[in-house]
Parts: C-alpha cells; structure tokens; sequence
C-alpha cells in the first residue's frame, strides 16, 4: 500500500487519516474530525495528503500545537494557541465548527497562526456550513478567500497560481458571506466547485494520492503493532492452516 | 429518508428496552429473522425478475480457470468475476494472513471488459495484495470444504448423490473468509451505489457477491463431475442443491465494524425489535398464523438436531435448546395457553420467564417469521446516511445527564480491577488483522484502537463530575479533547438509544464471538460453529433458492432449512402453504 502514484477510495480516506492523527498523538475524536475534512478535501478533487501533511509533521515535530484558547475581541473572538507554537489546524478546524455551531456567526471569528487554512475550510464544509467567507493571506505574501456560499456550491479566489492545498501558516478570518465581501481580491482567480458534481467524479474515478502519500501510510502505520510468533498464533483466536 | 423515520415507541409495554437487547450475552444468542439482509435480498430478486447466467468458464479439465456469472437486475448488470488455481493444503487458512486461497472473486458493476479482466487477473487472486478500482464493489475469496468437495464430485460423477451425512454436517462446498466492500482496497465506496435501489438495504452487494459465489461453488462441481465421469454424471438433486449453502469464516474484523456504525446498529435494531412489538401487540392471532408457528416448532426441531458443533459451550446452548423447544411444543399442546388475546406476547413471555436467551431469540424468529405483510416494510429503515456529529450547543448540564441515564452500565464499573481492563482490541502489521490482546501478555496496549466505550463514558463521568455547568460543551472539549469522540458518542445513544453494547469490551470474560453472532445474524447467517471466543463458522443462504427456483412461490421459505427437504416450513407470506 505504501507505493506512490495510487488511486484511493474515499473510506480509505477515512481509514488511514483518522489513524496518521492518532499515530501523532492527536486525540481519536479529533483524528476522526480530521479524517471527515479529508474527505471532504478529496471529494472536491484535491489531494488530501498534500495539505494534510504539513500538519502531521508539525504536530508530530511539535512545532505546532493542539492547545487552544477563545477570546472574546469586540467585533467576534479570537481562537489561538497559548504556546509559543503554531496553532495545529488539526485541532483549530474543530474548534472552528464547534464555534460556529454555537455561536453563530454574528461577528467575525480570527483564528490566529494556524499552519494549514485549506484544513479549517474542509473542516467547515465537512459539516454543512454555508453562508461563510474565509479569507487570509499567507506567509508567502499568497491572499486566498474561499466562499461557501451554500449547501451546493463554493468557490476560492486566489491572488496568485499556487495552488490552495500548498498555502501555509496564516491568520484566518472567518465571517458570514454577503454580496458586500463576496470577491475582494484584486484580480483574484477564481474557481467554482459544485459539490455534488466533485463527488460524483470522485466517486467514479477514486481520490489521486501522490508523493505524500508515503508519508501519511507511515503516520498511519504507527497504529499498528509489530507482530509477534505467539499473536500470530492466537492473536486472532484461529489457526494457521484449517481443513474440513 | 425512510431509514432516519422510524418511530420508537419506547412507552410500548411490547418493545423490548435497549438495556434489555444490547447485552452481550442476549446479541450472542441471535438468531437471523425475516429482516436480516439475505432474506431481503431474495425476496427483491424474486420480485424483480433478476436474470441469472453464466457467462464465462475458461477453466482446465481440473476446474482452475475464470469465470464469470452476471446478474441482470431491472436498471443494470452486475458480473461475479472468479479466479480457481490450484493451492498448497498447508497454505488453505481463514485466517486474514493467508496469502493464498482456492477462488477469489470480485463483483464488478457492470459487464467487465477483457481490458477489466485482464486487470482483475493480475490483482484478484491478491486480494488485499492487489488494488482495485470503483468499478468493483466487492473482493472476495473462498477456500474448499475439501472432504465434502472431493465426495460431491466423485459422487455425481459415478451418476450418485453424495453423502447426505457429510454435507450436513458441514453443510456448503466452499466457504469464504472474507467479502470485502465498501471502499475496501480500492473498490467503489458505498456512496457510488447507495442510492440504487437494489442496494439500499445494508451489505446488499455483498450479500449478491455471496449467493453468486454459493452458485459457483454448485456449478463448477457439476461441472467437473461431468468432466471426471462423462455420461455417467448426474447433478445434484434439487432438494440437495438448495441446502447447500456457502460457508463462512468470521473473525474479529466484524467486531470493530458493530461499534464505530452506532447509527446503522440502531436502525437494525430499532427495526428487528419493532417487528417484535408488531406481532406481541396483535390482539387476535391472524388467521393460519398460530398454526403456522406450531408447525415451525416441528421444523426447527429438526434444524437445531443437525446443528451439530465441537465448541463445548455452544453444544451445551444446543442441547438446551432441543429440551426446551420441546418443552415448548408440550405447552402449546394446551389450547388454552395460545388460543387467548394477544397470543404471540402470550407465548414471548412464557419462553422469557423460563427458557434460555438462545430459545428466546430463537422464539423471536419464529413469531415474527409469519407475519411478512406487518413488518416487511421495516426492511426498508435499515439502513442510514447519518455519521454522528459532535454537537457543540448541549449543555454540559444534559451531558450528565445522559450519561447518568444512559450509561449506568459503564459508570458503575469499577475500572481500577485488573479483570474490567484485561483486553485491548488492536490491528496487526501482519496484513491489518484485528487481534484481541490481553494486557500483561501482549504488545501494543499504546496503540489499542477506540472500542473501549465503557471505560471511556465512566473516565469521562469522572472529570464532569467537578466541571462547572455553565461551561459550553465546545470550551470543555477544547480544554479536554481526548473526550471528544466519547462525548460524540453519548449523543449519538441519546438520539438512537438502540446503538451502544452496554457491557465492557475490554473485560476479561468478554467474548467477541457475541459481537460477531449478533451481527451475521442480521445478515441471515445459520449454523453457528464457533472455534473460539474470537472466530466463527456459518453457513449463508443454507435453503435458498436457487437463481431458477426464485420465481416459485416458496421463495420465501426457507428458514432454519432441514437437510433433504426443498423447502422450510409454510409461511402465509406466499402461496405455497405446503405442509412439511
């Protein structure tokens, strides 16, 4: 399984993403969030292992964090981590949701140095949240939006070519979308996604992993336990060879 | 959807609790229903015509070859793609690390191309070695039941049947070990077909996978009968051929499968259990309906004495069983115990009050079998889209509160004993086998997967315990997220209280082997023969018809089928009314 190049099902998606969080110790309903914005990722025709990579490795080289915090700001709140870390979109994504599933989105929630944004938007779309903007500008100077406009459609316009998956560390703005704020990027591209259409292509064709993909195999892999003679023998209560 | 709209009516004095049904040792003693997913299946292929054929059989004159058998159902064709060759007999394993079987199968979606078959080649006969596209919806293997194999072919081949005995006591020609669907090793997801009808009920390609491969198991050796004795070769007779079945070897992959689906457990449950209420709610028995029941004590008599297994717990289950049916016909005897207002809770309740849970479930089949027209439509709310959410807007207030009165099982564990946290359920770097380890004794305890419900509620009880209630569910789990999949969890049952094991799994006289009866139950499986705690054997479609006895009116009979009889006992769900 650990071959470059492979077409993956969206359960697989699941399956091996749940367990990279868990294998850089994220917590297992975190790693299960995580997995169901991987998919939501792969089911809008990207690779999930790309953005999601940056991510493992941060956490799993503790160069980002899960611990975060709310403000209240007077315009919104504010999520951050109160290390003197990046604040791990693994964790910033869930949070986000919870947010807004309780709040609302009356005013603007920022969620501050967060290491992959494309993670918090599929986290949010991942869970049905319509009527939203989220915008930042990353470190390499890139101004990205993306626009959620509703249970069918959403769209990202984007100030320069790379690609949204490779936009990283960023503060995040997310408020509620109206026609007022809809495309403020100066000669932003823009590129619109209709969700059902993605899906079905998706689930058609399979999810393209490419050279990350090894490497989230190996996160995964640290769920699983080396194998010894004796629970190969009755780990799984049956013999080795039957006959009837 | 009709599958989220089930009504509950948990005030109903005829609707069994969850705290009463989502025990292990009462899912341990499961017994398939007209519900479970196989019986539906046949009943969808009979009613729509579905055409069977025989494709493709390139084989050599020892049977090892391709071949292929497509189904044609009103909107489109699915093909059954087979690969037979010749393996060591000290490699044939169930085991999930064989590296070689017999037969391996893919269902295709479709009519496969040769560019498909070429492809399938190089990859089936790998099973999880190989990769496969959305094009297949299904990989599967299966492994010979050498003695019976060998004796059918030598038999038919000399113009004789085989022996009746054996085939009995194991009652299929080949098993499979594993059906892989859904997503698995790169076949279609489940999303690409769920809204097929034919698919809509749970496992319904895999099930087809399965009744396809029964077919081949009797077809090819037919066919190598013939090709060993030439003229002088006879088929099997009718009644033989549909009491052969397809075996199965189940471990413990099923397991970890009941618990991470708690929505769709609750919807099978829901819907088996109301089929329940339905009939003990019955005031006056339906006409032909008792009658039917007590001659259904005679068949099942009958079944249960050629249920024969080594397993010493299992044959003990047996032998109580045979007793107390008897027992139970006796009572029937007695016109007056039957004959009265609402009839069927009458005899639920007397098998409850004094027989074991196998005799009761067992009773709960057969008092449900008659009464197709109330309950079939409950087929249809078995299935679900829903993934449970995290809801961040409960309060912390009615968190404790369902956890208080839903998980009282958990709760008053006390997790500090060595034998409440003996075992942890992990995957293997050996092929991703589930296994079971016992602490102490095993490796990987660090990497043990979330199947620990119990302790898990019962750690999260604890912390809530000194938390301030104002507090947002939302701040709790940002500030303890190593809760966030129990709280999801303890949601989730509140919703849909049908969808939790209420015991520990983790206890040392935890048996997985209940976790797995329960569920291929809900498939149909027959015939439990436990190997132990951790794996079982079954058979599946033991009496169904065959593809050309599916437009026949008994169709639909043929639970808890008898070696030698074509059929199980009259339902007065078709026309056949047969007497046994």
């Amino acid at each position: 399984m650990s071959k470059n190049g492979l077409t993956i099902s969206l359960n697989e998606v699941l399956f091996y993403f749940t367990r990279a969080g868990f294998g850089v110790k994220a917590p297992i309903g975190v790693s299960e969030d995580f997995a169901r914005s991987n998919i939501w990722i792969a089911q809008n025709g990207f690779d999930p292992s790309e953005c999601s990579l940056v991510a493992l490795d941060n956490l799993d080289s503790q160069k980002s964090s899960l611990s975060i915090q709310f403000e209240k700001t007077g315009d919104g709140g504010r999520l951050f981590c109160p290390e003197d870390k990046v604040l791990s979109a693994i964790e910033a994504s869930v949070s986000c949701v919870d947010w807004i599933e309780f709040n609302g989105l009356d005013g603007d929630l920022k969620v501050t140095n967060v290491d992959c944004p494309l993670l918090v938007v599929s986290a949010l779309g991942a869970n049905q949240c319509s009527g939203i903007k989220v915008s930042w500008v990353d470190r390499s100077n890139n101004q990205y939006q993306v626009n959620l406009s509703d249970d069918s459609n959403w769209e990202i316009i984007a100030s320069s070519e790379t690609p949204i998956e490779q936009s990283n560390y960023a503060d995040i703005e997310i408020s509620a979308l109206d026609g007022a704020n809809k495309t403020p990027i100066k000669n932003g591209k823009l590129k619109t996604f209709n969700i059902a259409d993605e899906k079905l292509k998706t689930l058609n064709n399979g999810v393209s992993v490419g050279d990350k993909w090894p490497e989230i195999y190996e996160y995964f892999s640290r769920c699983l336990v080396k194998s010894s003679a004796e629970s190969r023998a009755s780990g799984a209560g049956a013999g080795l060879v039957d006959t009837d | 959807m009709a599958s989220e709209s089930v009504l509950i009516d948990l005030e109903s004095d005829f609707m069994r609790s969850p705290e009463k049904v989502m025990r292990l040792d009462r899912m341990g003693s499961s017994f398939p229903t007209r519900l479970s997913f196989m019986r539906t299946l046949i009943r969808r292929m009979s009613r729509e015509n579905w055409k069977f054929e025989r494709t493709r059989r390139e084989v050599d004159k020892d049977g090892y070859g391709l071949s292929i058998y497509s189904v044609t159902t009103p909107n489109r064709t699915y093909s059954l793609v087979g690969f037979t060759q010749e393996i060591p007999a000290d490699m044939r394993t169930d085991r999930v690390i064989a590296e070689v079987w017999d037969a391996t199968f893919n269902l295709f979606d479709g009519v496969p191309t040769q560019e498909d078959i070429d492809y399938l080649a190089q990859n089936t006969p790998k099973q999880e070695g190989g990769r496969y596209r959305p094009s297949e919806l299904a990989l599967a293997r299966a492994n010979k039941s050498l003695r019976v194999f060998k004796n059918a072919v030598d038999s038919l081949s000399k113009g004789q049947q085989p022996d009746l005995d054996l085939l009995t006591s194991v009652g299929y020609l080949m098993r499979t070990s594993a059906v892989y669907g859904s997503g698995k090793f790169g076949c279609a997801d489940r999303a690409k077909i769920a809204d097929r009808e034919e698919c809509k009920a749970p496992f319904q390609m895999e099930l087809l996978t399965v009744y396809l491969i029964r077919w081949f198991t009797i077809d090819s050796v037919e066919e190598l009968a013939k090709e060993k004795g030439g003229k002088k070769a006879v088929k099997f007779d009718q009644s033989t051929r549909q009491f052969i079945g397809v075996g199965n070897a189940t471990g413990l992959g099923m397991a970890p499968f009941l618990l991470k689906h708690p929505a769709l457990i609750h919807n099978w449950v829901v819907a088996k259990e109301t089929a329940l209420a339905r009939v003990r709610s019955i005031e006056t028995a339906l006409p032909g309906t008792l009658e039917v029941f007590l001659k259904s004590l005679l068949q099942v008599s009958q079944h249960v004495d050629e249920w024969s297994v080594a397993d010493e717990v299992q044959s003990a289950r047996i032998s109580r069983l045979t007793d107390e049916i008897q027992a139970l016909r006796m009572w029937c005897e007695n016109e007056s115990n039957i004959y009265r207002p609402y009839p069927w809770n009458g005899i639920y309740q007397y098998v409850e009050d004094n027989f074991s849970l196998e005799c009761q479930e067992m009773i709960v089949s057969l008092i449900i079998e008659p009464h197709g027209t109330l309950v079939d439509d409950l087929a249809d709310t078995m299935s679900t889209t829903i993934i449970p959410k995290f809801q961040a807007d409960m309060t912390l207030s009615h968190l404790k509160e369902v956890v208080a009165d839903v998980y009282k099982w958990a709760t008053t564990i006390d997790f500090s004993l060595e034998e409440s946290q003996h075992h942890f359920w992990y995957y293997s770097e050996d092929k991703l086998e589930p296994r079971f380890g016992s602490k102490g004794v095993d490796d990987g305890v660090d990497q043990e997967m979330p199947l620990a419900i119990g302790r898990d509620v019962h750690d999260l009880n604890e912390v809530l315990q000194g938390i301030d209630e104002d507090m947002s569910i939302g701040e709790f789990a940002m500030m303890h997220p190593q809760f966030r999949h129990i709280i999801r969890r303890v949601q989730n049952t509140f919703e849909r209280p049908y969808s939790e094991v209420q015991d520990n799994l983790l206890s040392e006289s935890m048996r997985p082997l209940d976790l797995l009866r329960f569920k291929l139950a809900f498939f149909g499986a027959s015939k439990f023969d436990p190997k132990s705690d951790l794996w079982t054997r079954i058979s599946m479609y033991q009496g169904a018809p065959m593809p050309d006895q599916l437009s026949e009116p008994n169709h639909d009979c043929w639970s808890f089928p008898i070696a030698g009889k074509s059929q199980s006992y009259p339902c007065i769900n078709c026309t056949c009314r047969k007497t046994v």
